[in-house]
């Protein structure tokens, strides 16, 4: 079936994606953390041991599903292309950026989105920042923006993260190989197979139908138009239902035991960042995913800017902190951005207005 | 909804080209209009310019004059 042909096709494409985010949440992923690309990856790179945040290390099998997934499919309807060459190096620094920002707010734009759906007001305030972030990356596309054009490269490079996926995948199997959270965040998780599985169907799903966070903004600013949002509405209105249907809609702020903090600020800083970086590499973090899933090794490099970005989140303490409850004293401890994630995060906010207003499409022609 | 017509879909490198295209098609007059990347002919999510069959060779002379390269040029249903 095309899913892509019409906005009704793409919006079954987002319930289809929701259901898979929701039966993960059921079967074990953290609360309202159903699918979220930065924080996986932060808990790839733990289980990789490129962090000790001893919370927060498990080798996804939805990463690596997702990006199974993209290829498989992409393959399979001959829309694999393996191409390279924009700008490397500036796509490294932007995919840092993206998880430096996601880890300010706690979730990349997908988790803005399923937090949303759980009635986390702080997501809201981060939508904010994210259209915002997203507007000023238009506004930079608009003054010219590029980070040069790509070209088609050898196949087998295209194929590199895939395989590297695959390598993840084995090492995950053998016992005692990778790192595994005892507590935390990183030990809940659906069942490995179920995992993948939902892994591999989203990936799929969201290469057919283009799914993109930063994209659908970017689309509606830029020509008003819809097709990209009507995938994260229908994506949206699953997990509302799903967590209306199941008691875990909880409408306000500084709720504890989400993984989210009710520094408004920060949430909208954190938000503006992922908007505004994820719109200079041309994708969200999920999207980034499946571009290098159909041969695109420019988002490789930004993958892997993700997973350097995310071990330096949690080696040099820029993460935020959730809202949680002390276990003795049941008092709730409201969770914030320490002093480093807030340079970090504004550090990050001018370098992308220095790469956005210095790559020029005159200089890059060629 | 609206109909689907047989139009000509110019897609480019770059977002940036196609940014360039809509500002050179403004300033040159040339009638058309910047739409997403059509899914059929491409999986990218990047922008493309439509404009009807009958303005091809007004287009192709305004990118020429105005230094723009196309990836390609179809006629798809948009």
């Amino acid at each position: 079936m095309n899913l892509s042909d019409s906005k009704k096709k793409l919006a079954l494409a987002g319930v289809i994606c929701g259901l898979v985010a929701a039966c993960l949440a059921f079967m074990g992923n953290p609360a309202n953390m159903a699918f979220c690309i930065a924080c996986f990856i932060r808990d790839t790179a733990g289980a990789l041991g490129m962090h000790q945040a001893e919370v927060v290390q498990y080798a996804r099998p939805e990463i690596i599903g997702l990006v199974l997934g993209a290829f498989i499919i992409s393959i399979a309807t001959k829309e694999y292309r393996s191409t390279g060459g924009s700008s490397p190096m500036v796509r490294f620094v932007l995919g840092m950026i993206i998880v430096i920002g996601s880890l300010v707010f706690l979730g990349c734009p997908l988790r803005m989105v399923i937090r949303m759906s759980a009635g986390d007001l702080n997501a809201w305030v981060a939508l904010i920042g994210f259209i915002l972030g997203v507007a000023t990356g238009v506004f930079a596309l608009k003054k010219g923006f590029s980070l040069g054009r790509a070209h088609a490269v050898n196949k087998v490079g295209g194929t590199m993260l895939p395989v590297i996926m695959v390598g993840i995948l084995i090492m995950a199997m053998i016992p005692s190989l990778l790192k595994a959270s005892e507590a935390g965040p990183g030990s809940m998780h659906a069942p490995i197979i179920a995992s993948l599985v939902g892994g591999l169907v989203f990936g799929a799903v969201a290469q057919k139908s283009r799914m993109c966070f930063a994209g659908s903004i970017r689309d509606i600013i830029l020509m008003k138009n819809f097709d990209l949002f009507s995938v994260i509405a229908g994506l949206f209105v699953v997990m509302l239902v799903f967590n209306l249907a199941t008691s875990r809609f909880v409408l306000g702020f500084n709720t504890p035991g989400i993984i989210a903090h009710s520094d408004h600020l920060w949430n909208i800083l954190g938000m503006y960042t992922v908007g505004f970086a994820a719109t200079l590499a041309g994708g969200c973090p999920l999207r980034q995913l499946i571009l290098a899933g159909q041969g695109s090794s420019d988002s490789a490099v930004t993958v892997m800017g993700m997973f350097v970005g995310a071990a330096l989140c949690h080696n040099l303490g820029l993460a935020a902190s959730g809202t949680a409850m002390n276990a003795e004293t049941q008092e709730v401890v409201a969770g914030a951005v320490p002093p480093h994630g807030k340079v970090a995060c504004i550090i990050c906010i001018i370098v992308c207005f220095v790469i956005a207003f210095t790559s020029k499409r005159d200089e890059n022609k060629n | 909804m609206r109909k689907k017509e047989l139009k000509l879909v110019v897609t480019f490198h770059t977002t940036a080209d196609a940014m360039a295209m809509e500002k050179a098609c403004k300033e040159y007059q040339v009638p058309g209009r910047i739409i997403p990347v059509p899914r059929a002919i491409s999986a990218g999510c990047g922008l493309s310019w439509c404009a009807d069959l009958g303005d091809r060779e007004q287009i192709v002379d305004m990118m020429r004059k105005a230094g723009i390269e196309e990836e390609e040029m179809h006629e798809c249903m948009v």
